[in-house]
């Protein structure tokens, strides 16, 4: 049974402020590997919890502004490869204004625009979506891994490289399912909502 | 199974998609003119006919290999969406996308090479992008690049809608490749070859574009952050598994037209079959992991990669085209058929692409390689079969196109001169690189030892002869394309009764 918008919603904000908290904060900012992996994944998730709260207010807007569900896409994509910006990871746990930056950002701009906009995109945007993810990682991982020096002067470089061959070994298993659920798997190609 | 009636109903393009269809074939065919000359222009310099100074005759290659690639791969494209979409609900939107996003490509490309001096090929191999020694800037790279990402994107858009519509129909694309079929069960005798191919189409090509998206942004990365240096090593193999299938897939699309057109000719069902099923599976894996054979010289690169290479050398290109060819051979085989022009190309390509991939697998031996590698073998065996193989189909296709306006297949005197002179010119101009080749004659050199001028000049004979018969199919094809189709109900009419 799918949970209701409202227990949905709740658990994206229990969620947001957890991470929030000092010590959650201490653990995932530690090292480069759990802020990139966890936290900023999760306070994505968060964002997109909350979004199903107001999904339904909002389609008016969305049918005018969100074509297709390519514009949110877009903008989550932009809002998302600013965070991946080691200078900006780097601020949010030196600087507070950036710290707070990250905690709106990520949610709001890259969470919401995800969920309101996934359902309404076609099997095409989705496509070219994945793939860039894929391919994103497979970038950022081999960045990490050949940059001779720390991107980030918060985090040692052991654990730049260990982030990077994660990131490709994530690249990997994305690409293996995709391509799997493709060739033998059961796609629903579905018009778009 | 493939229809027997020449010009079915279902096929007839209308609106968008003739207008669209029509766009892509006059942009291919013009481009090609132009790129011929542009490889014309170079064959005569190397054989001291014409005196182009090196820095233009790298921009030249650039302009001409990269040119070459793009314009075989949107006609061919144009050839898997006019078969394809009679199968499955194809958006015109996305096949219009692809064109607009290799326009904007093309564009990049072209300024890049003829506004900032780029010369370092369409292969763009690492470092070399970067290493402009004043002939081009980084800039210049970075947009040719740039160009590249944007052709990629328009692909995957139009393969991505092209998997939803399999998928839509079929389930997924395994079920569209057929390997339902592959250890038992009743082949589906309606299951259209073109579905099967375009399946493995769309999940080989795929993947390449994903490195080659890979490869040329982190290009992109060095080349405004250079203290992030690449592994060279890695960067050819990512860059090689892009440019071997993206080149690849044209023939596999472009293959499409003999499928659906022979039978059509020759009044013969070309049923599908389990060695045909099993033929594409098998090519559709292999290649995918043939690319290394572009590597064997690269001592450093891992030996098992390198065997792999020649293994799936000798079989990857193999499965499907030995079926292709035997079932082409015994679908024509006292058939009865009248030559005419889209036959005519067909069995044209059918020859080009057995006698293309011969040479191919030779060089795809490592023993062979050690002394082929980087030589004049090389143009030689894919010249042969891009030429001689891919182009004809694609012409075959719009020859085909060009009977159904006109309503009688097209046979001229003219026509008939064009195909043998570009057939006598494609032969001589290809076998002059093969023979250069054999004598070790290295490719991609601007300037020749006089030692090396007499393949280049038969080969520049050769050229010249491909070059206007080319330019009579592109003025022909323009023409006809152009021109009012003629309204007449023929869609019962079998090619004994239209042949003209
Ligand atoms: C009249 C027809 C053509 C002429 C005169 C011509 C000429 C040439 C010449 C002189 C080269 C350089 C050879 C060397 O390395 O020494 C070349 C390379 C090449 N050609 Fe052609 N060509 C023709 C048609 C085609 C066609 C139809 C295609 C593909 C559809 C094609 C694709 C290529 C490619 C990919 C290269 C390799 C570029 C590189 O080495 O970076 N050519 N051609």
């Amino acid at each position: 049974m799918k949970p209701s918008p409202r227990s949905s919603a709740l658990a994206g904000a229990v969620l947001w402020v957890i991470l929030a908290l000092p010590p959650v904060r201490h653990v995932l900012e530690s090292e480069l590997t759990p802020q990139v992996l966890v936290q900023i994944p999760l306070l994505a998730l968060a964002g997109a919890l909350l979004a199903r709260l107001f999904s339904r207010r909002l389609d008016t807007v969305m049918r005018l502004w969100n074509d297709g569900g390519i514009p949110g896409l877009l903008l989550a994509s932009v809002a998302g490869m600013t965070w991946m910006l080691p200078r900006l990871m780097d601020a949010s746990i030196n600087e507070e204004g950036y710290a707070l930056a990250k905690f709106l950002t990520v949610p709001l701009l890259v969470g919401v625009p995800v969920a309101l906009s996934w359902p309404k995109s076609g099997f095409v945007t989705r496509g070219v979506l994945l793939l860039e993810v894929v391919a994103t990682a497979f970038r950022m991982g081999w960045l990490y891994l050949v940059s001779p020096e720390r991107l980030c002067s918060n985090y040692l470089l052991g654990d730049q490289q260990r982030l990077g061959k994660l990131l490709v070994a994530i690249g990997v298993v994305i690409a293996l399912v995709l391509a799997w659920q493709l060739i033998w798997g059961r796609v629903r190609v579905e018009s778009p909502q | 199974m493939a229809s027997l009636t020449l010009y079915p109903a279902e096929e007839r393009l209308e609106g968008g998609s003739r207008v669209t269809f029509d766009l892509y074939m006059i942009t291919a065919v013009t481009l090609f003119v132009v790129m011929m000359l542009i490889g014309l222009t170079m064959r005569m310099t190397q054989a001291t006919w014409l005196n182009v100074n090196p820095a233009l005759f790298y921009r030249l290659l650039s302009m001409h290999g990269a040119g070459m690639v793009g314009t075989a791969s949107i006609a061919t494209t144009a050839v898997m969406w006019f078969f394809l979409r009679k199968y499955v609900g194809l958006h015109l939107w996305a096949f219009v996308a692809n064109y607009v996003l290799f326009m904007l490509g093309a564009l990049c490309v072209i300024v890049s090479i003829f506004f900032g001096g780029y010369g370092a090929l369409w292969t763009f191999l690492y470092p070399l992008p970067v290493h402009g020694m004043g002939l081009w800037s980084n800039n210049a790279s970075a947009l040719f690049l740039v160009g590249y990402l944007l052709i990629g994107v328009g692909s995957l858009v139009f393969y991505l809608d092209a998997a939803a519509a399999i998928i839509k129909v079929y389930g997924n694309l395994g079920r569209g490749l057929g390997l339902q079929w592959l250890f038992g069960g009743e082949i589906n005798p309606d299951h259209p070859k073109a579905v099967v191919a375009s399946s493995m189409v769309i999940i080989a090509n795929s993947l390449g574009i994903l490195a080659g998206s890979v490869v040329l942004v982190m290009n992109l990365v060095n080349i405004y952050y250079p203290q992030i240096t690449l592994n060279a090593l890695f960067a050819k193999n990512l860059t090689y598994w892009f440019g071997h299938m993206y080149i690849n897939a044209t023939i596999y699309m472009g293959v499409m037209a003999v499928y659906e057109l022979l039978p059509r000719y020759t009044g013969r069902p070309y049923p599908i079959s389990r060695p045909f099923i099993w033929s594409w599976a098998a090519s559709c894996l292999f290649v995918i992991v043939v690319y290394p054979h572009h590597l064997m010289i690269d001592f450093a690169q891992p030996r098992w990669l390198t065997i792999m290479g020649q293994v799936v050398s000798w079989s990857a290109g193999f499965p499907v085209f030995c079926v292709t060819a035997y079932g082409a051979m015994t679908n024509i085989h006292r058939s009865g058929i009248r030559w005419t022009m889209p036959s005519r190309l067909m069995a044209l390509s059918m020859f080009g692409w057995a006698a293309g991939i011969v040479p191919a697998i030779l060089d795809g031996t490592v023993r062979n390689n050690l002394v082929m590698h980087n030589t004049q073998w090389v143009p030689g065996h894919f010249h042969f079969y891009l030429l001689l193989g891919v182009l004809s189909m694609v012409l075959a296709l719009i020859y085909h196109v060009l009977g159904n306006r006109a309503n009688a297949v097209p046979n001229s005197g003219l026509d008939r001169t064009g195909f043998f002179v570009y057939l006598i010119g494609g032969l001589i101009f290809t076998l002059a690189f093969l023979s250069a080749g054999h004598q070790s004659v290295a490719r991609r050199m601007a300037t020749h030892l006089p030692e090396w001028t007499l393949t280049d000049k038969v080969g520049s004979v050769g050229a010249t002869l491909v070059v206007l018969g080319m330019l009579y199919y592109a003025i022909r094809i323009i023409v006809g394309l152009l021109g009012r189709p003629v309204v007449i109900d023929t869609s019962h009419a079998h090619p004994a009764d239209t042949a003209g």
